[in-house]
């Protein structure tokens, strides 16, 4: 198993052996490629472990089980295989908008593997709820969603730019790429399965230091939800927010973001 | 001699022999003379299971899709078939020699593989007449690989050959599509949910992945029951109860079926009710024939109590302590299950009973996923338009026919209505099984001559084999299923993956490189080459592939009108076909674009997008082939400039509107044409390169001091332009570095260089040591030329830097701070200097070659920073910091004593109100300044606006600098290395500012005694000199200021003696409006054409 999913989900390990381990897990929308400016950055230091999540454009679409990958566990599966696949024992993870609700997961599972969790454009929850402002209502949502069915293309093409944020044509084209590598129905049920996802009551449960980082202004993460976060997640918690607009910032500001990774890394 | 293929055939076994029967096949097909090893590259790749292209993906390179890199390749052999000469009429083409000795190759191979030793010897024995030895497949293969026509192929498509071969040599792992059929059904497609609408994922419950956690805690040795976490804990808790009590299949592992529940929840806190239920859980323990019981607490919060509520503490207590001493009776057979909605809650509940968590044996399950009905109710309400959308074949599937279960559907939404339609006819017509052509064969007539080629392989099969059962029929559908989506692929609808690779290729047009030019065509060729068949020069083909590209790119900018965009773009391949075609039957010529022109204008007008296409196709065309035309056998100095001005004309052209590009079809043509003469004429206008006084010159009188500096750099340059210099290094780039201070006169010099190369728009600058390239503006120091890059958010420098390099290519890069580039540049300019190729992180690769790179540093090599004047008042930084401010003279009237030697006529006063700043000014005070001046600028600071942003600016450049610290280790051993490896290193000496301030100070004194007619003293405010000593740094020439000092000022000192009547005892001040901008600029220097009078 451990070797199969190495190679169905396109793992590799890039960097400096001897050197800690770091996890950079792409969000929703995108696959590994995404992280292609931020990650010589962080080859002289790290072993840097790159994986696409199984519903990625990049991924054979014959692996996403329409079954299995009803809740985020089963990505979290999928994550914690690969580290046991992979004989590490102790890793730092960066996890983008999805990825960082499969990395608090994974941390809750299995606090010890994880030194730290970089949650970028982190949610625990993208719904409103009475007391908690996540930033979409149910109806705007199936709205999105009937969007998505009538006519992928049209979606993405005016969802990449929304979701980059700033006028960065490079990402947005970089973005719309691996957002329509996607096949539409796998695309759909992720994110129905991403909106309906709740990971507010666990948050608590988080012992991992974590640093969240969230651009200025973004469409997908409103400024609070960071402030929810910190306050509720159990480990030592960090914000740095970023100058910046967008929900996909290691794509419109790799440099900067690079940065303040690298800063995060380092601190304690 | 080429080998009759029945010789060939006899050498292989029956699985290579059909391979190089389809090889012979493609070769008739395009009626090529020979069958070579391009052909059994293309058989074997257009089979979809062929071992070649499952080697393929295995070896596919990370840097770029795999689905990319397969069109590619696929491109890369067509393009390389049509260039085979072409004959009449070969019933069967005959092996090429190299084909032949690729077999003879893996026959030797095979034979010394220990592998087939006994297989050997086997068939030896058996056939001992003889002796020739069958090649397997795998062998044939990995000897067609070894063909130096094939290996360069596949280079062009991005693949290495020898990765394939160990992909071939390797034995393939198990798909990995068992990855997850072990333990889980086999993946649901929505083609086949429609059998069983429940098996919809999210709304069977049945398959709900929160029960099958649950489940497994319940299933566990220890840490059996589960306290379920997250704020859908409780919905989810009943579901899983309800699933439990309505025994679904699949909500509990085997073993644990035949539970029951019950719960608590409602009871808790009413005693009565509550000692009732243990005793009935208790009894059903001991004697139900059930395997166990499951208690369920509900939402853990009924168990909480606030403090001072007795009671239900009470209730709460007894509850506790019946269930823990319950669950200790019967461990096996109780199960205990609650939710929590948060951990805080958990927390609060063990908090209160402490015990609870090791007595109960408990175990947090987070739970993030709703499992509710609403959820279900969207993916049911959902499902109708879902097929209608995702499924092209809908309407098919949906028929009730018993074939309509295929096991999976391999597409996407991604094929367009159009071949989704005839893809459903054909089906159709399979089922119906009337009829023996497909449609596919009768639509083809209306589809273009090379679609037609490219099905016939998936064609044969299907109609050889009629056997009418339901497995190949299925079969037969995905096949149909599959080819359709390739044609579609190939055809429509394959913009994203397209529209980066013409991203990709575009540069590459335009790049200097004449390699890269050449190779583009070729890689893009395919599509369009086909068409071209036997009788197209290949010229001819080169244009139609760029038509074609660009036909495509047409489309993409009409991507938002989808449905239309097809449809025009059907008609723009069809027409791009009956264009090509006439220029193909045309003779080749030496410029076959004359050819395609009266073409073009002969066509309807409704096609002039086709034109326009056509139009950008001629300017890509030209520009291939007029560089290269002049790069043979000009001298080096000649390219330079020949080719620059080759390049401009095709620069502009594609980015511009393609209906001005359609109105003026001919003049690019014409321009590209006599681009050549146009650079000789540049090359007259400026000094002769080679001449190393002439470049000397032209620098110093932009840099007039620093003179050793200047004198290394012409004899490089001139070394450089005649070819003389002696190179560390291999390439035709020159690199070097500016190091010490005096940032002015580097920026400088780096300007003058691409006055002599070029001109000064030919400077492409970064700074590296700001993340986003921006310099602070509005300094004194501003250099209109160094165009503040304004780089986008979201491109890195070096994407900044090949982006610029690609539009202006045979520029001078002027990157600063080099010492504190990030690891990405780092990278990116250690390959540059290896390798000649600049390569930004899509991957692309931009020549350097005469291009010349000037990086510099405050850093010396030696890796201490240049000291800079601190002892004096004009240190670097300070005058690098100084504003543009408006100025304004002042007067006053000083007291007689206040006046001390008449010998300080004019004195420079430091106005810093920052307490950073006030050590400096104290020494200020001690140092030059006397008491009376002293007493008087006290006076002064009176009138000084605190809320200056002085020390904002200090301290942003402060956050720099530390940010940059952390990275400053590993660069300081880069940054040597890189100076290691330049061609020449230059340092610069320190700009003299006090001189130079000295200086003007001594022609404002006689500017105003001359305007006045009497010495008056003048006070000048720190930041004004600052000002004024900036800009004369940044001028070619002292002489700009000293001509503003007496133009400027002396109108400022009358216009102040006509109205306040100066005596000898009034006091000129000139100070600087801090916040107002300059209204207007004096000619020639960055100081103000007037100064306000106060």
């Amino acid at each position: 198993m451990g070797n199969t999913i190495l190679e169905a989900l396109n793992v590799r390990v890039v960097g400096t052996s001897q050197r800690p381990f770091l996890v950079l897990a792409h969000g929703f929308g995108t696959d590994q490629s995404a992280w292609q400016r931020i990650l010589p950055f962080f080859t002289p230091h790290y072993q840097v472990v790159l994986y696409d999540l199984v519903c990625a454009g990049s991924v054979n679409p014959d692996y996403f089980d329409f079954g299995r990958y009803t809740t985020l566990d089963a990505y979290v599966d999928d994550l914690l295989t690969i580290l046991d696949a992979l004989r590490i024992d102790r890793c730092a993870y960066v996890g983008h908008s999805v990825s960082a609700m499969i990395g608090i997961l994974a941390a809750i599972r299995r606090p010890d593997l994880f030194s730290k969790l970089i949650l970028i454009g982190a949610s625990p929850r993208f719904l409103n709820d009475k007391d908690y402002h996540g930033g979409f209502e149910q109806g705007e949502i199936e709205k999105v969603f009937t969007a998505m069915e009538a006519n992928y293309e049209a979606w993405v093409n005016g969802f990449a730019p929304l979701a980059v944020g700033a006028d960065v044509p490079a990402a947005v084209r970089e973005f719309s790429r691996t957002l329509f590598n996607m096949r539409p129905d796998i695309s759909l049920f992720v994110s129905r399965t991403v909106f309906h996802s709740d990971l507010r009551g666990l948050l608590g449960l988080v012992r991992v230091p974590c640093c969240i980082i969230q651009t200025a202004k973004d469409v997908s993460v409103p400024a609070s939800v960071a402030a929810y976060l910190k306050s509720h997640l159990g480990g030592r918690t960090t914000v740095e927010i970023l100058n910046i607009e967008g929900h996909l910032p290691h794509l419109s500001a790799p440099a900067l973001l690079a940065r303040v990774l690298q800063r995060a890394l380092l601190s304690r | 001699m080429p080998t009759p293929v029945s010789v060939a055939r006899q050498c292989l076994t029956e699985e290579a022999a059909s391979a190089l029967d389809d090889a012979v096949s493609v070769a008739r097909r395009r009626s090529h003379a020979q069958t070579n090893s391009l052909h059994a590259v293309s058989a074997l790749l257009s089979l979809p299971s062929s071992p070649l292209r499952e080697a393929c993906g295995r070896a596919w390179s990370v840097a770029y899709s795999p689905r990319l890199q397969f069109k590619a390749l696929e491109l890369s052999v067509g393009v390389s078939l049509d260039r085979l000469p072409c004959v009449k009429n070969v019933e069967e083409p005959p092996i090429s020699n190299s084909l032949m000795a690729a077999i003879k190759r893996s026959q030797a191979n095979q034979k010394r593989s220990p592998e087939s030793f006994h297989l050997q010897q086997i068939h030896s024995s058996q056939q001992a007449t003889s002796l020739t030895i069958k090649v397997e497949l795998k062998h044939f293969l990995l000897s067609i690989l070894d063909d130096p026509i094939v290996s360069r192929v596949f280079g062009e498509a991005g693949f290495r050959s020898y990765d394939i071969k160990l992909a071939i040599v390797q034995p393939a792992v198990p798909p990995a599509s068992r990855l997850f059929r072990s333990s889980c059904p086999p993946p649901i497609f929505l083609c086949n949910l429609m059998d069983g609408g429940s098996h919809f994922p999210g709304s069977g419950e049945d398959s709900n992945e929160n029960f099958r956690r649950i489940g497994e805690v319940l299933g566990r040795k220890s840490g059996k029951n589960p306290i379920i976490i997250g704020m859908c804990s409780k919905s989810a808790l009943e579901s899983f109860l309800d699933g439990v009590e309505s025994g679904k299949q699949g909500v509990l592992s085997a073993g644990l079926d035949r539970l029951s529940t019950i719960s608590i929840e409602n009871d808790i806190g009413e005693g009565v009710k509550m000692s009732e239920k243990f005793n009935e859980l208790s009894h059903e323990l001991r004697h139900s024939s059930n395997s166990g019981v499951i208690v369920s607490l509900g939402p853990l919060t009924s168990l909480i109590h606030e403090d001072g509520d007795a009671p239900q503490q009470e209730a709460a207590r007894y509850v506790v302590s019946e269930l823990t001493a319950l669950l200790k009776a019967h461990k096996e057979r109780l199960w205990v299950i609650g939710a929590a909605e948060s951990y805080e809650t958990f927390q609060k509940f063990l908090s209160q009973f402490p015990d609870a968590e090791k007595d109960w044996d408990l175990h947090l399950l987070p739970i993030t996923y709703r499992s509710s009905s609403s959820s279900a109710q969207i993916f049911s309400t959902s499902k109708s338009s879902l097929m209608g959308s995702f499924v092209p074949f809908g309407g098919f599937f949906s028929m009730p026919t018993e074939y309509a279960t295929p096991s999976s559907s391999p597409f996407s939404g991604s094929q367009c209505d159009l071949c989704n339609k005839k893809c459903a006819e054909e089906v159709a017509a399979l089922m119906q099984d009337g009829s023996s052509t497909s449609v596919s064969d009768r639509c083809s007539t209306n589809l273009p001559s090379w679609l037609q080629m490219s099905e016939s392989d998936s064609h044969k099969p299907m109609d050889v084999s009629k056997k009418d059962d339901r497995t190949t029929l299925n079969a037969k559908i995905l096949e149909l299923q599959n080819k359709w989506n390739k044609v579609c692929h190939s055809l429509h609808n394959h913009q994203p993956v397209f529209n980066l690779a013409i991203q990709q290729a575009r540069p590459e047009v335009v790049a200097t490189d004449s390699f890269n030019v050449a190779a583009d065509p070729r890689k893009w060729c395919s599509d369009g080459s086909p068409i071209s068949g036997n009788k197209c020069p290949q010229v001819a083909a080169s244009i139609a592939t760029d038509l074609h590209r660009i036909s495509h790119q047409e489309k993409d900018r009409g991507a938002h009108m989808a449905s239309q965009a097809e449809q025009a773009h059907m008609q723009n391949i069809s027409e791009t076909n009956q264009i090509t075609r006439i220029g193909g039957l045309l003779p080749s010529q030496k410029l076959p674009t004359y050819n395609l022109l009266p073409t073009h204008q002969a066509l309807p007008p409704s096609i002039t997008n086709v034109g326009t296409n056509l139009g950008l196709g001629l300017t890509t065309v030209q520009s291939e082939s007029v560089p290269e035309k002049t790069w043979d056998g000009v001298p080096v100095k000649w390219r330079v400039h020949g080719h620059q001005g080759c390049t401009q004309q095709p620069l502009g052209s594609p980015s511009s509107s393609a209906s001005v590009l359609g109105a003026r079809l001919k003049p690019p043509l014409g321009d590209a044409q006599q681009s050549s003469p146009s650079g000789y004429n540049n090359f007259e206008m400026y000094p002769d390169p080679q001449d190393f006084k002439a470049i000397w010159g032209s620098l110093k009188g932009n840099v007039g001091w620093q003179d050793e500096a200047l004198c290394i750099i012409s004899q490089v340059v001139s070394c450089y332009k005649s070819g003389s210099l002696r190179r560390l290094r291999f390439g035709k780039d020159l690199w070097m570095t500016f190091l010490g201070p005096d940032v002015a006169g580097k920026r400088r010099t780096a300007l003058a260089l691409a006055e002599i190369f070029h001109d000064t728009k030919r400077l492409i600058y970064a700074d590296l040591s700001s993340q986003k390239g921006i310099r602070p503006t509005c300094t004194t120091c501003e250099f209109h030329e160094l165009q503040a890059c304004e780089m986008l958010r979201g491109k890195t420098v070096v994407d900044y830097i090949a982006d610029e390099l690609r539009q202006k290519p045979n520029s001078v890069v002027y990157l600063e701070n080099i010492d504190r580039a990030d690891p990405l540049i780092q990278n990116c300019l250690s390959q540059a200097l290896k390798t000649g190729k600049l390569k930004d992180t899509y991957g692309r690769e931009f020549s350097t070659r005469n291009t010349i790179f000037v990086a510099t540093s405050t850093v010396s090599m030696d890796g201490e920073v240049f000291p800079s004047n601190t002892e004096s008042d004009y240190s670097e930084e300070r005058v690098l910091k100084s504003r543009r401010w408006q100025m304004q003279i002042s007067v006053e009237s000083v007291a007689a004593e206040g006046r001390s030697s008449k010998g300080m006529a004019v004195v420079v006063t430091s106005q810093k109100s920052s307490a950073t700043k006030r050590k400096h000014s104290d020494m200020d005070n001690s140092s030059e300044l006397d008491r009376g001046t002293g007493t008087q600028r006290r006076s002064d600071k009176l009138s000084l606006d605190l809320n200056l942003p002085v020390t904002d600016v200090e301290e942003e450049l402060d956050d720099v600098n530390t940010e940059t610290e952390t990275s400053i280790e590993d660069s300081d051993s880069w940054f040597k290395d890189f100076l290691g490896q330049v061609d020449r290193n230059v340092v610069f000496k320190p700009y003299d500012f006090k001189g130079a301030a000295q200086t003007f100070l001594e022609e404002m004194r006689i500017t105003l005694q001359s305007a006045v007619g009497f010495e008056v003293p003048l006070e000048i405010d720190d930041e004004v000199m600052m000002q004024i000593v900036a800009a004369g740094w940044q001028c070619k020439e002292q002489e700009a200021i000293k001509w503003w000092i007496r133009q400027v000022m002396r109108r400022g000192f009358l216009e102040a003696h006509q109205r306040y009547k100066l005596t000898a005892d009034s006091a000129v001040k000139l100070a600087s409006c801090k916040g107002i901008a300059l209204e207007q600029q004096a000619p020639g220097v960055c100081l103000p054409a007037s100064i306000n009078l106060k």
